[in-house]
């Protein structure tokens, strides 16, 4: 039994571990480039890439905070709203839904429309510009990650297994019981679909409202502060970064999945 | 209507923690190399170091109008001064240093808004884009009319060059004909285009430009002026439009090696061995059909460094004109204005032209791009400081 | 379930249902969120130099939209959006089925085999990570023209919440079903066909509900990598000034509206495709 967990574990972290090996060696081989048509200055080399990072860590660190706060703030408070607004559409089952709609739309608005909106609302909170500016990234940011947390889990709260709220009711179970001991459990899968899809959101978020924030840091203005110049290699030490932060977020997220779904099992 | 509110007051509960924590560790992070945390981290800092150089000048602030000196170094004080970044900075960056004070800028984000709404006091314009907005209350404007005043970066000895032509050096190579004659007859649409502004505000206001006809004039009536004078205020003739004068290719070349700065050592140091040869070519200036030959590429397209409008008439008044077809070429206009940059576009072979920034054509090939200049239409920086004569006891 | 009920007690049926309709709910919400941006507005109206650049009446907004000004050398505002929203649009289009298919497949591919599962994942995850400017200019150099660019980006920017939950959707099917297909002798085909597909529709439909906003909203971004007519390229002229800024706001209402349509249309095609599930949900 033991065996087969470290099987299990060395293979997931294994497998991919290879194909990232193998697509590495393509990389750094130029077989990459051959076959996407590109360059080494489009896609710079993973050495490269690596010297780069190396070579200014400092910078990168301080720049990696400023967009750790910016996607975790807005994670944070886009999930805890999205959620909030599934219980009480859950409670208020036919006006909720509607209001679900109006969620959504709100993602529908693209953040380049939406950064520059925020930036001028925002503009009179503060006088030091990182605090407006930071303000102003975190609500765009809150605001990308509420949909999908509202939609996922007001069905997780909702769709319930057949017979068990009957079940419920015929226990005469308060509606607040019904809520804790049914809905709420019910709803942690869905609550972590939706963390899979805003995180990796969330991430992207933070470095898109980076690129019109009035504040000249993070990890997403340098990306294109060094795109926008040609400067690819030190572009894609960012866009390294970047993916290491996205990563780096999701791996917590699975640990803690794992941790809390467990738990509920046993 | 309740989800509304909430969220708004849970992003302001984020928020402020974020900022609590933001500004704890801004203190650990303050003088590092990159562009970029100069400007937030830095800004504290700054405002300590120069406080006293805007309390020396306060004394000049009871007797009416400031100084172009004290403007500067008490929007600087305030971190009140604006540029957009993306490489527009560097004019900006030298003008500070010039006065002795950190080179720290808010991002402006291509609205003047912030300038509206006192968030930046000295903002970045160009004379014939972002100034005419701010002046005049035309659709898209502010409507300050004479109520700003500008620094102008000619006056102040820190101008670079702007607007060019630009091609890569393999295509220049292989096609020198397509480059001669694309050359010469955006020229002489440039040429025609100064002599004749409200006639090219037209002719590019019919090509289906996004800006309105009143901006678009205002806009070639400016133009002109940046192609027909060079930085010390010298006429330059119609038949020398697009020449590279040496001096201001020269300081253009310096300042943007002061000030580029780059995270990557390669890019360094290819930046720091830089000539002018490695930049621009005066070999394709002229073209004589009879003696150099058709072109070899017929069918070409270049790259804008921005929007459809007036700040690029020469090649639209060469387009409707017909001198595209004279020298027997094709021309497909593409507007820019994204980010994906007109250099990246003609390194990678999308386009065959583009129109950019000296300094950004510097900053691409200290990037590893080939990338040669083949004409230098605006002889004078058209970047100035724009701020309210109220703000500055005007 | 509500509707029904009260419709038939009700002494005037008709006014009732719409009353107690869900046209009536959207409605209530919409006025609601059009009294908060008027009060806001007015207070802006009063208090700033610009409003229109901060928040501009919705009046003035829908007005511009209607009238026969011209914003550009030659087009009105509606024939400016128009021809920006198709163009979009059809991008958008293209690369969000293209974003199915591809998210459908590989949820496929993933709940065949644990080895691909294991292996594409994380990566899959990783691609989303990748910032679309870093992906454009190689994505540029593989389809030489900026348009096939931006559909690709626009597909790879949708894929991804269909594949999660269509993956999520095989692997709700309880372990009894699947033993009962197999005490059924169903091969894997029938497996799929019969248990595995149907469930997970209902999934599907919220990766759809998720992702089909999103294919807009990123096709309005990838239009902001270069010049255009798209939506995207005519809010960033719009904001860099020229042309008015009521341009800006319209296209900010219209592709919220856009992508109240595209999440209500996937809500309709649910309902066309799983109609036992008409009465379950209420939305």
């Amino acid at each position: 039994m033991k065996t087969k967990k470290w099987l299990g574990i060395l293979s997931s972290a294994g497998l991919p571990l290879l194909f990232g090996v193998v697509i590495f060696v393509l990389w750094q081989t130029q077989v990459l480039h051959s076959w996407l048509g590109t360059d080494t200055i489009t896609l710079p080399l993973p050495t490269r890439i690596g010297e780069i990072i190396s070579q200014n860590r400092d910078s990168i660190g301080s720049q990696v905070q400023m967009t750790l706060i910016v996607a975790l703030g807005g994670l944070a408070a886009g999930s805890i709203l999205g959620y909030l607004i599934a219980v009480v559409a859950s409670i208020f089952r036919k006006w909720g839904a509607g209001g679900l709609t109006i969620v959504s739309a709100f993602n529908a608005i693209p953040i380049v429309a939406l950064a520059p909106v925020i930036n001028n609302w925002t503009r009179d909170v503060s006088t030091d510009v990182s605090v407006r500016s930071t303000l102003a990234k975190i609500i765009v940011v809150t605001i990308s990650c509420t949909a999908a947390m509202s939609v996922n889990a007001f069905r997780g709260l909702t769709e319930l297994k057949p017979f068990s709220e009957d079940l419920m009711t015929s226990y005469a179970a308060p509606k607040i019981v019904v809520f804790t001991k049914l809905r709420l459990p019910n709803s942690l899968p869905y609550v972590f679909t939706a963390l899979r899809v805003s995180v990796p959101a969330s991430v992207i978020g933070a470095l898109v409202t980076e690129y019109f924030a009035e504040d000249t840091v993070g990890v997403g203005r340098q990306i294109r502060e060094n795109i926008v110049k040609g400067q690819y290699p030190t572009a894609w030490a960012y866009i390294a970064t970047a993916c290491a932060i996205g990563i780096g977020m999701y791996i917590v997220l699975m640990l803690v999945e794992r941790m809390v779904l467990k738990r509920r099992k046993a | 209507m309740k989800a509304e509110r909430k969220r708004f007051l849970l992003a302001g509960v984020a928020a402020i923690m974020a900022c609590m924590q933001f500004t704890a560790c801004s203190g650990g992070t303050s003088s590092t190399g990159s562009t970029a945390s100069v400007s937030s981290a830095g800004s504290t800092s700054a405002a300590e170091e120069s406080s006293s150089a805007a309390e020396e000048s306060s004394a000049a602030e009871s007797t009416g109008a400031m100084s172009h000196e004290d403007i500067i170094k008490s929007a600087a004080a305030e971190g009140t001064i604006g540029n957009w970044g993306l490489g527009n900075e560097y004019e900006i960056q030298a003008l500070l240093t010039k006065y002795g004070l950190p080179t720290d800028y808010i991002t402006m984000d291509f609205t003047m808004d912030q300038f509206d709404s006192d968030s930046v006091k000295l903002a970045s314009a160009m004379t014939y884009n972002e100034l005419g907005l701010v002046k005049n209350d035309y659709d898209g404007g502010y409507g300050y009319g004479d109520s700003v005043s500008i620094i102008d970066m000619n006056d102040e000895g820190v101008a670079m060059l702007e607007d060019n032509l630009f091609t890569s050096k393999a295509f220049a190579e292989a096609n020198p004909n397509t480059v001669k004659a694309f050359v010469s007859a955006s020229m002489k649409g440039w040429a025609y285009a100064c002599e004749h502004p409200d006639e090219a505000a037209e002719i590019v206001f019919e090509a289906g430009s996004s800006v309105s006809a009143e901006h678009q004039a205002y806009m070639a009536s400016e133009v002109a002026k940046l192609v027909t004078t060079d930085m010390n205020g010298n006429t330059v003739s119609a038949a020398d439009v697009g020449n590279m004068d040496e001096a201001a290719m020269q300081q253009t070349l310096d300042l943007a090696k002061q000030y580029i700065i780059l995270e990557d050592s390669t890019a360094k140091d290819k930046l720091a061995s830089l000539t002018l040869d490695d930049i621009r070519s005066t070999d394709y200036l002229t073209y004589d059909p009879e003696t150099d030959g058709a072109p070899e590429k017929t069918s070409v397209s270049v790259q804008l460094k921005w929007l459809p409008q007036a700040q690029f008439m020469g090649y639209y008044v060469a387009q409707a004109k017909g001198y595209y077809d004279e020298v027997g070429l094709t021309v497909d206009i593409i507007s820019g204005g994204g980010d994906i940059s007109e250099t990246t576009a003609v390194y990678n072979g999308t386009v065959d032209f583009g129109v950019t920034w000296v300094s950004n054509l510097i900053n691409a090939n200290a990037g590893g791009m080939d990338l040669l200049e083949v004409a230098q239409v605006y002889q004078r920086s058209g970047l100035v400081l724009v701020y309210k004569n109220s703000n500055y006891g005007g | 379930m509500t509707t029904a009920k009260t419709a038939r007690r009700g002494p005037l049926p008709v006014l009732k249902r719409f009353v107690h309709s869900k046209h009536m709910v959207t409605l209530v919400w919409i006025l609601g969120i059009v009294v908060i941006w008027e009060i806001f507005a007015c207070i802006v109206a009063a208090t700033k130099r610009t409003p229109v650049n901060v928040l501009p009446h919705l009046y003035e907004i829908i007005g511009s939209f209607f009238s026969d000004k011209k914003v550009t050398g030659k087009m009105t505002m509606i024939e400016l959006i128009g021809t920006a929203c198709g163009e979009t649009l059809s991008r958008a289009g293209i690369g969000f089925l293209a974003g199915i298919a591809a998210g459908y497949i590989l949820a496929l591919l993933m709940n065949l085999s644990r080895v691909v599962e294991k292996i594409a994942f994380p990566y899959l995850m990783i691609i989303q990570m990748i910032p679309i400017l870093g992906m454009a200019p190689i994505i540029l150099s593989i389809t030489g023209d900026i348009n096939s660019a931006r559909i690709v980006i626009a597909a790879i920017l949708t894929f991804y919440p269909v594949s999660t939950n269509v993956l999520a959707g095989f692997r709700s099917v309880e372990k009894e079903k699947h033993e009962l297909m197999y005490s059924y002798a169903a091969n894997k085909f029938q497996l799929y066909t019969k248990t595995l597909i149907p469930a997970c529709i209902p999934y599907f439909f919220t990766g759809l509900k998720i992702s089909a906003p999103m294919a807009i909203t990123a096709s309005i971004l990838v239009d902001t990598l270069q010049g255009g007519n798209g939506l995207g390229c005519m809010l960033s002229q719009s904001l860099k000034g020229g042309m008015t800024r009521l341009v800006f706001w319209d296209i900010v209402l219209i592709s919220a509206v856009i992508g109240i349509l595209s999440f209500v249309l996937m809500g309709l095609i649910e309902r066309l495709l799983c109609p036992y599930k008409r009465n379950k949900s209420g939305n």
